[in-house]
């Protein structure tokens, strides 16, 4: 986009020459990105755009079958399951997980001694969360008899771990998610800070209590901010995997129960060798993800506001 | 004019240095490849420095083994350097599919029958059979069991060891609940019956035991049980013999065991992935290959377990042997004479069978069966010998699983799976495993 000004812009006058170099530098710099982006990500895509239309196993040729591997996906019952399985984790996960992040942020945002050795405290299960050994200790804590079955026998709730049950797996998935909130928790403390204490000073002049300062100041100075992390998560908790991967074992089971989207995709692709069908669901993702968000911006005029914004 | 010139003297200059290039290209892989996949089979050279690839699955124990028996190739011939990399069953199917998309597939590499067509049809794997008598040898084979790794008419595997469907038996939790082994010869309703007694008897046990896995999605028992009915398991073109009916009638023979809680619990099993009951100390049966006994006694932390034969039905016990795993070359190796003298140093030699034991199967060779050092008692004399004691009910020829077994293998497994949570019925699940080998058996 910026390119695209950049290059118009000699065409209107004031300093072509100047600009014309400093485009020339520009994409120079770019270059190692572009070079990995061409190769690594778009020539891939563009080459997974063109066997979504075919049958391919990885040994044969791919040969050209037009739209039947979209039309087969919406009659496949584990591509519904698996639709199905990553809609809930997304329409569940990302608004609890948004929540915690926003809470934490708030407490770690007033004045308290120590208040830099808790948020680094907070955001460390962030920076640990996505990796294998984690998944691997998650898997651990809720297996029968793990730390999670011994508190809610302690509870009083039946017996059992939450691996083997696929009612529960998915609860398990989310709280996982959850408690890597450290991501949109640091996004959230900045926004906090950019609040004027003026507002807030404002407000309990005004008789204000701090709920009523919560939602009528701090959540509309913080939307942009809940709007991007908003956007983030949502797009990130499609797009979840390796989690799944090692918690159900590489099966997505028990009982389909943790078959999300692309990990039904690699099953597809790896262990079926239906690489053309398995391209034709990551454009269907592409799709998806794409309307989402599109909705997401034309909804964001409404409940989104912008310091200064006049409209 | 001037600049027309240059740019045709630059052009062409352009390409005698490609041309010049390839040429070199050419030459260097002439000098460095001696041969090709397609050029006749030669004695290996020794005159020159030769690199091979080797990748096989397993854990680090059998690693270590192969470490070791590649050593000792290394030092028949010196100039051969071999490099090793493993990986886990799953892990190594996708890694080499990958690679077949690729066409950089290692020299050699373990082959299973649920693969070898997948790969030797679309023209993945050297056809071996150029090189028997050259770098291979193969007149220590059993016809039969050579002709497991023939893919429409060429040697594209060679069987390392062989194994056979048994009945583990973890005797040191029958011996703690005062319960007789099962009999062998039993029929399949009979174990079934012994299950429930098991299972009953182990209800008030800490931890909780069973007397068996459900089998029901093994699609292995599945085709051992239709031999033993006298019923083919594929056709010749790797499409299913049988019916959905014949699948029904086996789902639904053991779901009075699921509706009664009496096999190993499913949420157990996905629990304690990838090992299992029996080998986590719950289960007192499992069947499975023969094989598996060493790693299941291992896991177990007894030596104290039994091999019995799997139950029978209106045909005896039919079982067969099938080669537990096999060596290939890939069809794009530089070097098939030296990929050759590997693969045929690894089934050969007696120093390789007494490194590797009964660990894989029980050596194809009786010159690697005979340089085992077995200890009696030992979990490898178990093994053996019940590879003897069965021979006799061996009567059915290996069932040789076409293009695409794989995967409706993993797919019978995950439809067992689902039965056993309840989710499905016998009707579904025969109608969607069929649905799945028409999609993928076959070469479709």
């Amino acid at each position: 986009m910026r390119g695209a000004t950049a290059t118009s812009s000699p065409a209107r006058g004031g300093r072509p020459r100047r600009n014309r170099a400093d485009t020339k530098a520009g994409y120079a710099f770019l270059t190692p990105w572009l070079l990995g982006f061409g190769l690594l990500t778009a020539g891939p895509m563009l080459m997974s755009l063109y066997l979504a239309f075919t049958d391919y196993n990885l040994f044969r040729a791919p040969t050209f079958v037009g739209l039947d591997n979209f039309t087969a996906l919406f009659s496949d019952p584990r591509f519904l399951k698996s639709a199905q399985v990553t809609a809930v984790y997304v329409v569940v996960g990302v608004p609890v997980k948004l929540a915690a992040a926003l809470a934490v942020a708030v407490l770690l945002n007033a004045r308290h001694r120590g208040q830099g050795t808790y948020r680094s405290m907070f955001y460390a299960p962030s920076l640990i969360g996505a990796s294998v050994s984690v998944a691997i200790v998650w898997r651990a804590m809720f297996i029968d008899d793990g730390v999670a079955d011994r508190i809610q026998q302690l509870l009083g709730f039946p017996a059992g771990g939450w691996v083997g049950d696929p009612d529960m797996t998915m609860p398990m998935m989310i709280l996982l998610a959850v408690w890597q909130f450290g991501a949109p928790m640091v996004i959230f403390l900045a926004g906090l800070k950019q609040i004027p204490a003026e507002l807030h000073e404002a407000a309990a002049v005004d008789g204000a209590g701090p709920l009523r300062r919560f939602v009528s100041v701090t959540i509309p100075m913080l939307s942009p901010v809940l709007f991007f992390n908003l956007l983030l998560e949502t797009i990130g908790a499609f797009q979840v995997f390796s989690s799944a991967y090692i918690i159900s074992g590489g099966t997505g089971g028990p009982a389909d129960s943790t078959l999300f989207y692309t990990f039904y995709l690699y099953l597809k692709g790896f262990t079926e060798f239906r690489m053309g069908y398995a391209s034709a669901m990551a454009w269907v993702l592409v799709i998806v993800v794409g309307v989402i968000t599109a909705v997401l911006f034309r909804t964001s005029r409404a409940w989104v506001h912008y310091t200064g914004d006049v409209r | 004019m001037v600049r027309t010139r240059t740019t045709s003297r630059t052009r062409t200059a352009a390409v005698q240095v490609t041309a010049l290039a390839a040429a070199s290209a050419l030459a260097l892989s002439a000098c460095g490849g001696g041969s090709t996949a397609s050029a006749e089979a030669a004695p290996v050279a020794t005159d020159r420095d030769i690199q091979l690839s080797l990748v096989w699955w397993g854990d680090d124990d059998r690693a270590g083994r192969y470490e070791e028996a590649v050593a000792l190739f290394e030092e028949k011939y010196p100039n051969i350097d071999v490099q090793t990399q493993f990986q886990a069953w799953d892990d190594y199917w996708t890694a080499r599919s990958t690679e077949a998309a690729g066409q950089t597939l290692p020299d050699v590499m373990q082959m299973d029958l649920a693969y070898i067509h997948q790969y030797a049809s679309n023209n993945q794997l050297l056809d071996l059979s150029d090189q028997l008598g050259v770098n291979l040898d193969t007149d220590g084979y059993d016809d039969g069991l050579l002709a497991s790794g023939a893919v429409n008419d060429g040697q594209y595997g060679i069987p390392t060891s062989t194994n056979t469907l048994g009945m583990i038996v973890h005797q040191d939790i029958l011996d703690e609940l005062g319960v007789d082994a099962p009999e062998e010869g039993l029929t399949w309703d009979e174990y079934d019956a012994w299950v429930r007694e098991v299972s009953e008897a182990g209800a008030d046990a800490e931890p909780r035991v069973y007397g068996g896995t459900d089998y029901t999605g093994t699609l292995w028992l599945f085709i051992q049980w239709l031999l033993q009915q006298g019923k083919a398991a594929f056709d010749d073109d790797g499409t299913p013999a049988f019916t959905e009916e014949d699948l029904v009638a086996w789902v639904e023979r053991t779901q009075p065991l699921r509706d009664d809680g009496v096999f190993y619990p499913v949420s157990r099993t996905k629990q304690v992935e990838p090992l299992t009951g029996l080998q986590v100390n719950e289960a007192a049966t499992e069947m499975t290959w023969d094989n598996m006994t060493a790693g299941y006694s291992a896991n177990a932390g007894t030596e104290n377990v039994d091999l019995l034969p799997v139950p029978t039905g209106a045909e005896g016990s039919s079982q067969f042997w099938k080669p537990s795993m096999l060596l290939s070359a890939s069809s794009t190796t530089q070097e098939p004479d030296a990929a050759a003298a590997l693969i045929d140093f690894l089934v050969n030699d007696p120093e390789v069978g007494e490194i590797f034991g009964t660990s894989k199967g029980v050596p194809a060779v009786a010159e690697q069966r005979d340089a085992m050092e077995v200890e009696e008692g030992s979990i490898d004399d178990k093994i053996v010998g019940y590879e003897d004691h069965v021979a006799e009910r061996v009567t059915a020829d290996t069932p040789l699983p076409g293009e695409g077994y794989g995967v409706v293998e993993v797919e019978f497994k995950r439809l067992g799976e689902e039965l056993a949570y309840g989710n499905i019925t016998a009707e579904e699940f025969a109608e969607q495993w069929f649905a799945s080998a028409e999609a993928n058996l076959g070469g479709a």
